[in-house]
């Protein structure tokens, strides 16, 4: 069983996330929440995390940026951004930063099912 | 209302095509997030500026493009929409349904953003904002134009608007 950390700046979206997660049956044990990625790399300081999921577009730390941080602290857990920012060269700059994956919002559980299963 | 004729033709698309991508993206999020099977109506012919009852979630683009894409419903409605998506209920306007109608009008506003942009660096998207009460006015200082596409379910009504131009 894996621990998730949802890196969003909408409570409503970090909700949707988590229920989803345990709707697509994937092994999740505890979800953890941040409101954005400085309050993300507060909570890696103090939490086991086996995989990130984030946003991009947030206020005070972005997702590209929390990435970046994530890495230069040299934590290598999975990051995978799950955004309305599906633009080619956004997801590529998150991929060379260091994410795994992208997921694009709206998504349903089943697409979420298929793009973390191999990495829980 | 029609679209800025520059963002016709910087685009290729015409009104009835950018109407049709705000219809499909409405319809795609509150299908998928919302758990509400959506129809939509004939975009109206004028902007609409006053509102009773109800919230606003916009967000702004800027750079290759600039405008903003608006969500407007009754408040009503707007906690019917949040319970579902928080998947409990939801009776009183608040930080929650704020939350809830930004995250629509985020979801809304990087469909478009898709549209419009190359590869999604020519253009940022903003922060959502709300605004909420009992009586409102919404006018814009630019002379663009927009796209206002009514949407139904069961009772309810409510609006999504999108006001572009080409920088």
């Amino acid at each position: 069983m894996a621990n998730v950390l949802i890196v969003d700046d909408s409570s409503t979206m970090r909700k949707i996330i988590s229920r989803s997660l345990r709707q697509a049956g994937l092994p999740v044990d505890d979800i953890y929440e941040a409101g954005d990625g400085i309050e993300g790399l507060s909570a890696l300081g103090d939490k086991k995390v086996d995989l990130i999921l984030s946003d991009i577009n947030m206020p005070n730390m972005d997702g590209l940026e929390f990435i970046k941080q994530v890495r230069a602290n040299g934590n290598n857990v999975p990051i995978v951004m799950i955004t309305t920012e599906g633009g080619e060269d956004i997801i590529k700059e998150a991929l060379s930063n260091g994410a795994s994956a992208s997921i694009k919002k709206p998504f349903t559980p089943d697409q979420l099912n298929e793009k973390l299963g191999g990495l829980l | 209302m029609t679209l800025d004729a520059a963002v016709g033709e910087a685009t290729h698309l015409k009104e009835d095509d950018m109407a049709r991508h705000v219809i499909d993206a409405t319809k795609e999020v509150f299908s998928t997030m919302v758990m509400m099977d959506l129809e939509e109506c004939y975009p109206l012919e004028d902007s609409v500026t006053h509102f009773h009852c109800s919230i606003s979630g916009m967000v702004g683009l800027a750079g290759s493009y600039t405008g903003i894409l608006a969500v407007h419903c009754p408040q009503s409605f707007a906690m019917k929409i949040t319970s579902n998506m928080l998947g409990m209920d939801v009776d009183e306007m608040g930080e929650d349904v704020n939350d809830a109608l930004g995250e629509i009008a985020n979801m809304l506003g990087g469909y478009v953003k898709m549209v419009l942009s190359k590869g999604g660096m020519d253009i940022n998207l903003s922060i959502p904002t709300i605004i909420s009460g009992e009586e409102y006015s919404i006018n814009s200082m630019a002379e663009s134009d927009c796209v206002v596409v009514p949407f139904t379910f069961e009772e309810q009504k409510f609006l999504v608007s999108l006001k572009l131009h080409k920088e």
